[in-house]
């Protein structure tokens, strides 16, 4: 079959039943509202160290929001024998694989979106960077470095999700394995986040998006590669 | 010796182009037609004893074969190795001449599976999880298809609601429309007369004759025996990791006729179309 297909049907799958169930929406909203705003509170009434906070603190509540999410798409996989009927089906595993990262990365996405403003308001950090280059472009770049940032975390996430899905400790040896792999993500993520707002430094924020870029080919290609052992006998 | 069932293939039931007979079959099979299932010293084990402790066994293309034995033995675990699945730790098992490890793609493709349990996705619909299963097995979208396996397992009327409301017995239904929709030349059955009601089991007694008709394979894990023996062309027992053959129904039917005229039995298991003791209880 076209593997393209497959890879559609199975994010289709996936975003079917996240738009009956709403469990990822629910859970990742009330949880990254509630991390802007403890955060919000812990930095005070400090304006400087809010602003150049905002960034570190969307990041935070995408992070873990990330986890909930990579955790709860195979949930839906488990029950009912779901899993092994789908694996006993002629579907390539990289197939499996790009579905699911399809479905996460396009929630994630659209979390880390919603998400910006909030923190920008909350933060008093100003999203259209403030500075000479238009607020436009620094918006389509912060929204690339999100795109690009959510796709690292959501490669890896979902990579370790499906490894740990069949282990009873899994929700706590997910964050376990998977954060320590993803810390260059998220440390490229909230560096060229941090360049433009506020400052608007384009050329620092290419720089270190250039890198984020990298850091998701390298990490498609290994999961990509892996990924048939983790759900193989 | 582990005992082996062989028996030749139907006229008309072939095997899928480039399919050379396997090492080690050709003895076994009638007219150089590999056997659809050939099973050769397979091990498998969970860290305990083997389960399955090496096991060989041939299957003709075309055989409805029903797997017998306690909770535990290795029935599922056969099926889920066949399935691609689970990896032998020894041995080697083929699919119409495919090693399961090594041409495991190849074998899903010629393989359906009805898993003991539903296999269905509880926030999709019943016509929703048989359309997903359709397209993954490359069938495009041929909603019509759907409908009539729908019709055909008596879900029309709850096909398009959510399968987490359904009871067991509609999810085995539905895992029965999912398995007729696949055309796939051998199925794995695990306990399909498994939750449902006299109208389910003869739906899937059915579903059985029509495989046999159609030349399919069928290797079916139940604990129903007296059900085994009236559909099945052979009954295999799976007991302390070996295969034993309990029984071959004597009824008069040509294909029967010709899995005793072919049979060839080794080891310790009885002889002839006699069921062991208690067989007809």
């Amino acid at each position: 079959m076209n593997d393209l297909h497959a890879v559609l049907w199975i994010a289709r799958k996936d975003l079917l039943q996240e738009a009956r169930s709403k469990a990822v929406t629910v859970a990742t909203v009330f949880f990254s509202a509630v991390t802007l705003g403890v955060l919000a509170f812990a930095f005070g009434e400090n304006p400087l160290l809010m602003r150049e906070g905002a960034m570190g603190a969307l990041w935070v509540a995408l992070a873990f929001a990330g986890v909930i999410s990579a955790a709860q798409s195979w949930q839906a996989d488990l029950e009912d024998g779901a899993l092994e009927a789908l694996l006993a089906w002629p579907v390539p595993r990289a197939a499996v694989y790009l579905g699911k990262l399809l479905a996460n990365w396009g929630l994630m996405t659209v979390l880390g979106f919603v998400l910006l403003p909030l923190a920008g308001g909350l933060y008093g950090a100003d999203v259209g960077g403030g500075g000479e280059v238009p607020a436009a472009l620094v918006v389509a770049v912060l929204l690339a470095t999100i795109a690009a940032g959510t796709l690292g975390f959501a490669l890896i996430a979902v990579f370790y999700a499906g490894l740990t899905a069949n282990l009873r400790a899994r929700e706590s040896l997910l964050p376990v394995l998977m954060f320590p792999v993803v810390v260059p993500i998220l440390l490229a993520a909230v560096r060229a986040s941090n360049a433009l707002v506020g400052s608007g430094d384009l050329d620092l924020a290419w720089a270190w998006l250039r890198l984020l870029v990298g850091f998701d080919l390298v990490y498609a290609v290994v999961c990509l590669a892996l990924f048939r052992f983790v759900v193989e006998a | 010796m582990e005992p082996a069932v062989t028996r030749s293939a139907p006229a008309g039931a072939g095997a899928p182009a480039g399919a050379g007979a396997p090492a080690g079959a050709g003895a076994s099979t009638g007219a150089g037609v590999p056997p659809a299932i050939e099973l050769r010293g397979l091990v498998h084990g969970y860290g305990g004893p083997p389960v399955l402790a090496g096991i060989d066994l041939d299957v003709a293309v075309g055989r409805v074969v029903a797997l017998h034995g306690p909770n535990g033995a290795g029935k599922t675990t056969l099926l889920r190795l066949l399935a691609t699945r689970l990896r032998p730790v020894r041995g080697h098992a083929r699919v119409l001449g495919h090693d399961v490890v090594r041409q495991a793609h190849e074998v899903r493709a010629r393989v359906a599976t009805l898993p003991v349990y539903g296999g269905a996705y509880g926030a999709l619909s019943g016509r929703e999880n048989l359309r997903l299963g359709v397209a993954l097995r490359g069938g495009g979208e041929d909603a019509a298809a759907v409908d009539r396996a729908l019709e055909r397992v008596g879900l029309t009327a709850a096909a398009d609601h959510l399968v987490r409301a359904y009871s067991s017995g509609m999810r085995k239904r539905l895992a029965l429309a999912r398995l007729t929709l696949a055309d796939a030349p051998v199925w794995l059955l695990d306990e399909p007369y498994a939750a449902l009601d006299e109208q389910g089991q003869a739906l899937v007694d059915a579903l059985l004759a029509a495989a046999r008709d159609d030349g399919r394979t069928v290797l079916v894990a139940s604990h129903d025996l007296p059900r085994s023996l009236a559909t099945a062309d052979a009954v295999v027992e799976i007991a302390g990791g070996h295969l034993r053959v309990m029984a071959r129904p004597t009824r008069a039917r040509g294909a029967t006729a010709a899995v005793r005229g072919d049979a060839a039995i080794d080891g310790d298991a009885p002889t002839g179309g006699d069921p062991p003791a208690g067989a007809e209880a």
